[in-house]
């Protein structure tokens, strides 16, 4: 599982998740006036991660 | 306008939000602000032509991570506190049309790795003390979006549904020695009559004290307290078990059945829960193809539930619409 994070235009936050290859490559961010990873709010989170192994 | 205020009679906070009253309601599916935002098309709430499971802190939340002050001052007896907290919509799916139960189980899969992950992030936040997990689903509960979402409320305490089921968990397990909901698992898996769906990791049934026609529980079989405790075995038996029940929610009248659906985890807030144990509890309305069953004076003035049915009789009901979940490449 991979996450990405993007701000909406009004600050607020949204993450889109995808899993391995099965999603289609993301469109622009800039579509509908999001502005990628500025001016990030709480809960901060890494733009892209693996999912990590459980134990 | 949104700030939390205490209710002195019954110890307990809740949230004014009147800015909700401004939130979309029921809009037509061509200005669906959940759906992808299409080339041309109208801008939605998710600024991508297409996703796979998205979620975003809700245009219209009762919480936020931010809170603006109370706008009404505290006194001894009123308590006010900022409404602190996070909101979150969960989109499970681009499809409009679609639904949880009938999306396929590898969907479901997706979402409960998803469920994970949010709970995981927002149960670190500093000032976070319970993360609910919750769907509202058919205009029966109430909707105001019809597109398959569920929700997330970070709440700054532990709510009082869940601290009184913790409280009773505890003494349980402080008499006996045992978690009280292994018991109820176990007392309801040696009667059988109640049971709906059961796999390796979960068990659905319909409890001995189901307080709705179709209430449905799903219980974890092994001892654990979190979604971030399962094995990658139990979120895959968990999405199956939730392919079950939702498929059979929908067969029982034929149709896409309303329902709340709650998980209850341990509370976020750093205290020992090794009492607790995981499970999710649907509430539908509906005690028939067209009735519903309403929290009227009984329900919502003094507490207490009226059944019109039986729990046994409702379980054989449920069961007999049961089909395994089937993931791709396994075949029928």
């Amino acid at each position: 599982m991979k996450r990405r994070q993007i701000t909406l235009a009004d600050g607020r936050y949204l993450i889109f998740y995808t899993f391995d290859d099965e999603m289609p490559a993301p469109a622009s961010a800039q579509e509908g006036g999001a502005v990628e990873q500025q001016q990030r709010r709480e809960p901060p989170v890494e733009t892209e991660r693996e999912e990590k192994p459980r134990v | 306008m949104s700030e939390l205020r205490w209710n002195p009679l019954l110890g307990e906070w809740l949230a004014t939000a009147t800015h909700r009253q401004q939130r979309t309601f029921l809009p037509p599916a061509d200005f669906c602000p959940l759906c992808p935002t299409r080339a041309g098309g109208f801008p939605t709430e998710i600024p991508e032509s297409t996703y796979d499971i998205v979620s975003f802190e809700n245009k219209f939340p009762s919480l936020r991570s931010h809170p603006e002050p109370p706008a009404i001052e505290s006194t001894e007896l009123y308590p006010v506190r900022p409404s602190e907290g996070v909101c979150e919509v969960v989109v499970y799916t681009p499809n409009h049309t679609s639904s949880l139960a009938a999306e396929p189980v590898e969907q479901i899969d997706k979402l409960v790795r998803v469920w994970t992950d949010r709970f995981r992030e927002l149960g670190a936040l500093a000032f976070v003390r319970y993360v609910f997990i919750f769907e509202n689903k058919g205009e029966a509960i109430g909707v105001t979006l019809h597109h398959p979402h569920g929700q997330i409320y970070a709440y700054p305490f532990v709510p009082p549904r869940l601290a009184r089921e913790l409280e009773q968990s505890k003494a349980h397990h402080e008499q006996k020695g045992r978690c009280l909901l292994c018991d109820v698992l176990a007392e309801e898996r040696q009667i059988s009559r109640r049971i709906v769906a059961e796999n390796e990791s979960f068990t659905a049934f319909i409890p001995f004290f189901a307080r709705w026609p179709y209430e449905t529980h799903v219980y974890s079989r092994r001892h654990f307290q979190a979604l971030t405790d399962m094995t990658r075995d139990e979120q895959k038996n968990l999405a199956s078990m939730l392919k079950t029940v939702l498929a059979a929610f929908d067969l029982l009248f034929n149709l896409s059945f309303p329902y709340m659906m709650v998980m209850h985890q341990r509370p976020v807030d750093g205290g020992a829960y090794d009492y607790y144990h995981f499970h999710i509890e649907f509430y539908p309305p509906l005690r028939s193809a067209n009735r519903l069953k309403y929290l009227a004076g009984s329900e919502t003035g003094a507490g207490m539930f009226i059944n019109d049915t039986l729990p046994e009789e409702k379980a054989a009901e449920l069961r007999s619409h049961v089909a395994p979940a089937v993931w791709k490449g396994e075949g029928r």
